[in-house]
């Protein structure tokens, strides 16, 4: 069958092939412009909420970098602190060890010695009282502002903890214990140090508190062996966050973007087609049996 | 024998014929491009010679010319019904993409601001206030992050209003457009009837009564039943819109805001108020079903499931939220606190508050671990990456809307390819060729000249009979 084609069908169609064309380069434009392959969801609804939840979780590995970086600095503080503080305590050790050479050593001497170890002791306290970002890092959740007073209180809550998240679930103590490393009350480093200067000043043999000294510095070292391994967790924790960031980026290119070289060859080939039936339009409309006859 | 001047004759109907031939090509030529257009044709037939009377033979007599019975509207009333049926589904359909496509672009998703990005910035800020309790930065942020959220729902919800408002206001634009036109059509029912019987032509009325019945079938489908006085009747949803030179009239009831709404919208007879019209396709029926209310399974009207949706998770993330808060301490020590509120009397999205003010009441703590405890907050903040959590409830309604804007979207472009396709048929029947209406030209204006000559050749003939007898030999 010959369809009888007229001259409307003739010219609606022109204009329909051209619309359909015209949209269609305007959307490899938008492609290739965006370098978005889903521009609204019914572009590929599944692909939208997938890419919704890549993008969360996305959100959430950020965050938990960030949680990483501020425990690295928490317990990088911590242990700098315990480290100088190790420091100080060896020197308290060594002058402890020297003033209990009593025979030796005039009176006014081992009161030099006192001196020096009240020095240290408030030298101690300072290191004691560390902080990062206005927190005490030793003093857990307390808001004292110190971790230790001047009368060497702690005011820490026992059993508390500051934590950072790191990961889904994990999440990691960022403070150290001030009570485990510096001892409480009677038992903490600063009675321990009052109590050999007042031996020293006493003319009493500070020989027998070298082992309180060496109990301390083992506590002491404890907490900082124990930063150490939640330092090197954070350290991996970090790497795990950046390799998941990774993954996830490749994970969100694959489903929201679109390749540069196929968008653009889409528009060329898009472009192609609107100007072959702009060709076509222009050729097909105008002839008509009048021009042939006289 | 016939009649001396019976050629004469002959000749003058064979110009008349042509010179209606010629008139036709003219007026077809002149309405190419007018819309809803038939092209005409004359019928024409040859005249038989005249009844013999008397006894005797009087001989073999030639046909007497050429008649003009009348001019044709060459359409074809399949191909119409087709345009009509076409028409009706792609209204429909046309509706549908169109609201669901508006309806998709509103979520804002997926992009750098939309409701998806605040949620993850919200669980983020909760983390912020977790590391640092009691400070005033993070608070702030946290709360400016909520106050956020609860803005993007108010909006996205009014959105979807909104839509629904301009929407039930365009029906009833198309239920007046749809009584004008059934008027329209009575009323040249009743010109074509009264045409008919006087034997006047009707082809241009008939053209313009079915450009009318084509807009009804965009509008409301329906089926058209013709008669046999010319006359048509248009049956939507089984009742007779048209009636002959009668017509009956529609209206839309049902309120002007989803909210107050709640009886739904209907198409009803006016003159029998509470009767709803039952359609089979057009824009307004497309008008109607996304028009309806939300139904428990999710298979009401799209926008007012919209709403619903917006409503569902601003209830979730308040509850889940206000779930985990309750559980944490404030600066002054008490627990039992909500986060978000809902103001009485507007749909939840709409009404979704922050109740803390700053860091002093957001409980972060757990009350026995520290004044700068903040395993709450962080609780609060892993909301997010539960498998029940709000960004999973929104990414399932984005996917939802989606999903549906592209089934709409696919549907109207086949039943708009239908539609066309229909067209075509009718206009490759119905259109005006111009090839063809020259050549009909260049056929008219020769049988004009042949019988101009027939008539010089009788006249020449005439005048040798008449002037040139009785001069023999002169």
């Amino acid at each position: 069958m010959i369809t009888r084609t007229t001259n409307q069908m003739a010219v609606l169609d022109a204009q329909r092939h051209l619309t359909v064309s015209k949209a269609r380069v305007s959307e490899a434009q938008e492609r290739a412009s965006t370098l978005d392959r889903i521009s609204k969801p019914s572009d590929d609804p599944t692909g939208t909420a997938e890419a919704l939840r890549v993008k969360a979780d996305q959100a959430a590995n950020v965050q938990w970098s960030r949680n990483a970086g501020d425990a690295n600095a928490w317990l990088s503080t911590a242990d700098s602190a315990l480290s100088a503080a190790d420091d100080v305590l060896k020197r308290v050790r060594d002058l402890t060890v020297q003033g209990a050479n009593t025979g030796a050593q005039s009176q006014a001497s081992l009161d030099a010695i006192a001196t020096e170890i009240d020095g240290l002791r408030s030298d101690l306290l300072t290191r004691a009282n560390a902080t990062y970002a206005g927190r005490s890092v030793f003093a857990g959740t307390s808001d004292a502002g110190v971790a230790f007073r001047a009368d060497a209180s702690f005011t820490g809550t026992p059993g508390s903890a500051v934590t950072r998240q790191v990961g889904s679930e994990t999440s990691v103590r960022v403070d150290a214990d001030g009570a485990a490393a510096f001892g409480t009350g009677d038992d903490s480093v600063f009675s321990l140090l009052d109590r050999i200067t007042t031996d020293l000043r006493a003319g009493v043999d500070v020989g027998p508190r070298l082992t309180e000294v060496d109990a301390r510095l083992t506590s002491l070292r404890g907490v900082q062996s124990d930063i150490g391994a939640r330092q090197s967790q954070i350290l991996r924790a970090e790497d795990t966050l950046l390799d998941t960031k990774t993954t996830l980026e490749a994970h969100r290119a694959g489903i929201m973007d679109i390749d540069l070289g196929q968008a653009v060859l889409d528009l060329q080939m898009q472009n192609t087609s609107y100007q072959a039936a702009l060709a076509v339009t222009a050729k097909v409309l105008q002839p008509s049996l009048m021009d042939f006859l006289r | 024998m016939g009649s001396t001047f019976g050629g004469l004759n002959t000749a003058y109907r064979g110009l008349t014929a042509a010179r209606t031939g010629l008139d036709v090509v003219g007026q077809n030529i002149a309405n190419v491009n007018t819309d809803g257009y038939t092209r005409q044709r004359v019928t024409q037939s040859s005249v038989e010679a005249a009844a013999r009377v008397g006894l005797f033979s009087t001989g073999v007599q030639p046909g007497q010319g050429a008649s003009v019975d009348g001019i044709a509207r060459i359409g074809d009333r399949f191909a119409d019904a087709q345009v009509r049926g076409a028409a009706g589904a792609a209204g429909y359909q046309g509706v549908r993409a169109s609201v669901t496509a508006a309806l998709e672009s509103s979520l804002n998703e997926p992009s750098t601001t939309g409701l998806a990005t605040q949620l993850t910035k919200f669980w983020s800020a909760w983390q912020d206030v977790s590391n640092n309790p009691s400070a005033a930065a993070p608070a702030a942020v946290l709360l400016g992050q909520a106050q956020t959220i609860a803005g993007t729902l108010a909006s996205g919800y009014k959105a979807v209003d909104d839509q629904w408002t301009a929407q039930r206001q365009q029906l009833d634009g198309l239920a007046s457009q749809l009584n004008s036109a059934a008027t329209q059509v009575a009323d040249l029912n009743v010109r074509i009837r009264t045409a008919q019987q006087q034997g006047v032509s009707t082809n241009e009325l008939v053209d313009a009564r079915s450009v009318l019945t084509e807009k009804i079938a965009t509008l409301a489908g329906g089926t058209v039943r013709d008669n046999a006085d010319g006359t048509l009747d248009v049956v939507v949803g089984g009742n007779a819109l048209v009636s002959g030179d009668s017509a009956r009239q529609v209206r839309v009831t049902g309120d002007y805001t989803l909210s107050t709404a709640t009886a739904g919208v209907s198409l009803e007879w006016t003159h029998r108020p509470g009767d709803a019209v039952s359609l089979d396709g057009g824009s307004i029926a497309g008008s109607l079903s996304v028009l309806a209310p939300a139904e428990p399974g999710g298979a009401g009207g799209v926008l007012a499931e919209a709403a619903a949706s917006y409503d569902a998770l601003a209830t979730q993330l308040a509850t889940q939220v206000n779930a985990v808060h309750a559980t944490g301490t404030t600066a002054d020590g008490t627990t039992g606190h909500a986060f978000f509120a809902f103001t009485a009397g507007v749909p939840a999205a709409r009404g979704l508050t922050v109740v803390p003010t700053g860091a002093a009441t957001i409980a972060s703590g757990n009350g026995t671990g520290g004044a700068l405890d903040g395993s709450v907050a962080r609780a609060v903040g892993q909301i997010g990456l539960s498998t029940g959590s709000p960004d999973r409830a929104w990414g399932a309604i984005v996917s939802t809307v989606g999903a549906v804007a592209q089934t709409e979207s696919d549907r109207s472009t086949l039943t708009d390819l239908s539609a066309t396709s229909a067209k075509n048929r009718q206009l490759s029947t119905a259109g005006v060729s111009l090839d063809e209406e020259n050549v009909n030209l260049l056929t008219y204006q020769h049988a004009y000249q042949g019988a101009a000559r027939v008539m010089t050749a009788i006249d020449e003939m005439l005048d040798t009979l008449i002037n040139g007898m009785g001069r023999v030999g002169r």
